[in-house]
């Protein structure tokens, strides 16, 4: 704010009360995760040290690269999957009057507030064994023994892509709205197709927003735990499983750490990734 | 449709498509709460009779009881302090100097960007150090470290078309800084404090992961409903996911009426 340009640096310690929970809660817990991913864990005892041996057994098992592997593509299946079912009704959302603009950004925000589990229990409900979708098609007679709808990749994607749309249509939104609709009227009134206009003009100009939201929505992809579980049971692993197994049932806090490290390193590198492309895109 | 967006067959392509992902996004929740309603002791669709058979179950289960019981009161407890906590920061990063205001707004939404998993890894091997896993002392902080960026951010847009002179001129007048700031400034940016309370306390609600690394026998409502459904698919379970659909919405249209999320009708002139 410009009338406390100066500021007063007392102010400062209004910040004290939620840097000290932070402090107990997100930097001591993130500085222990460090320390114990470099300690080592054998016979269920855990010794404190320097020791690579996490690192190099989460390398080298070919178990946990493979998982990770198998994390990254599926992040990445939902964030195109949010990308192609989001760009339209972000363009569409430009283009409404406000009405129908304020309909469209309802039906896009208010999910962002509904209980993710609630939406996957929906789910389970339409695309389970004995779900709607296979007891009409059994009802009907068109197939005999149910399809494998949930417990693999496919269900997995459509109930994360559920969760995760409005995260990509909102940035995608602001992108276009962006945009001056004189500089694609310009274009067409120069004789440019539609299909021309919206390739050269419209496209390259939203591009920081497909950046935005695609990063976001596979930096949420690589961490979700809960609907990959629900959705894909045992049958799709990713790694916020593994960390979990690790922990929960393995007791073992260094492979879980240096797990949760690399976790941390994928998301990062995809961070300065969408940096360089924002740059490139003039975002 | 504005003009210059050429022939109409395209554009009614693109609106046939985003009622396509509209109905994608809506349907199961629609198809949810129908099947919730159902009298038989299974679930299909259209249930064959309706009623609120299920409904009954939930409320006289002792195990759903205790499980939204944990999660009013982490809540509860949460939305309150996550007020007092991301509102006193707010207000610090906007009275303080503009030197290092960046990196501190920075560390003060931090969380935010950390995956639960993560975040949720650190908090359980703290909680365990301090023996105060499965207790409220290790969930409420918990929560809290999620929630109060949302209240940094909403309660610092309300702050920043905020005028300050307003303030000062109650000051000149000779009302104390608490006294002006209580009954001018904060009645003033009491929309960012309505979004972050809502948002603090849903956020609470629906939390997941970090509560799973710390819970063992306490349950909280989305942990029960976690472990009812892979266990078995029940029709108690449509009839919770409703109930708790009912909430949020509720929580979500005063949100919306409040103006807070769509720019109070800004965005859409």
């Amino acid at each position: 704010m410009s009338q406390t340009q100066g500021g007063n640096s007392k102010a400062w310690w209004l910040l004290s009360p939620g840097v000290g929970l932070y402090i107990l809660t997100f930097f001591i817990p993130l500085a222990m995760l460090l320390v114990l991913s470099f300690a080592k864990f054998e016979n269920s005892v855990t010794t404190i040290g320097f020791f690579f041996d996490n690192y190099v057994k989460i390398m080298t098992d070919g178990i946990t690269l493979t998982i990770f592997y198998r994390t990254v593509q599926l992040a990445l299946m939902i964030t195109v999957s949010c990308l192609v079912l989001g760009y339209p009704v972000a363009v569409l959302m430009r283009r409404s009057g406000p009405r129908a603009r304020l309909w469209l950004l309802f039906f896009i925000v208010s999910p962002l507030l509904t209980s993710i589990i609630v939406r996957n229990v929906a789910w389970v409900l339409i695309l389970g064994r004995s779900g709607i979708i296979n007891d009409t098609l059994i009802d009907w007679g068109w197939i005999s023994t149910p399809l494998p709808l949930m417990y693999n990749t496919f269900g997995v994607v459509l109930a994360v892509v559920h969760v995760y749309l409005s995260f990509m249509v909102l940035p995608l939104f602001g992108a276009l709205i962006a945009i001056d609709s004189s500089i694609e009227e310009a274009a067409s009134s120069l004789g440019a197709s539609p299909l021309r206009v919206f390739l050269t003009v419209t496209l390259p100009l939203s591009l920081p927003g497909v950046t935005a939201g695609c990063t976001l929505v596979f930096i949420l992809s690589m961490g979700i735990y809960l609907t990959p579980v629900i959705m894909g049971g045992n049958f799709v692993l990713t790694l916020p499983m593994l960390i979990t197994d690790s922990v929960r049932n393995l007791y073992n806090w260094p492979v879980a750490s240096a797990m949760a490290l690399m976790l941390l390193a994928a998301i990062g590198a995809m961070v300065l990734l969408s940096a360089r492309v924002q740059k490139m895109v003039g975002g | 449709m504005r003009e210059g967006y050429g022939s109409p067959w395209p554009h009614r392509a693109l609106v046939v498509f985003s009622l396509l992902v509209i109905f994608f996004l809506v349907a199961p929740l629609a198809i949810l709460v129908i099947q919730s309603f159902t009298n038989e002791s299974y679930l299909s669709f259209p249930p064959p009779s309706f009623g609120f058979r299920w409904y009954r179950e939930v409320f006289t289960s002792s195990d759903w009881r205790d499980a939204v019981g944990l999660s009013v009161l982490i809540a509860i407890l949460v939305t309150p302090l996550s007020l007092i906590l991301g509102t006193l920061a707010a207000f610090g990063l906007d009275r303080g100097p503009m030197r290092g205001r960046q990196s501190l707004y920075a560390v003060m939404i931090s969380p935010m960007v950390l995956p639960h998993i993560v975040l949720g890894l650190g908090i359980f091997r703290i909680a365990l150090q301090l023996n105060i896993e499965d207790t409220l002392l290790a969930f409420v902080p918990a929560h809290l470290t999620i929630t109060v960026p949302f209240v940094v951010i909403s309660v610092g847009a309300s702050l920043q078309t905020f005028n300050v002179t307003l303030e000062e001129a109650a000051m000149s007048l000779g009302a104390s800084r608490w006294r002006a700031v209580w009954h001018i400034t904060l009645p003033v940016i009491r929309p960012g404090l309505i979004a972050g309370a809502i948002f603090s306390f849903i956020i609470s609600f629906d939390e997941f992961i970090i509560t799973f690394f710390l819970a063992t026998y306490e349950q909280t409502l989305p942990l029960e409903m976690f472990s009812t459904l892979m266990f078995q698919v029940k029709p108690s379970i449509a009839a919770i996911s409703t109930l708790t659909l009912a909430v949020t919405a509720a929580l979500t249209a005063m949100l919306m009426f409040r103006g807070q999320i769509l720019g109070g009708g800004r965005i859409v002139k």
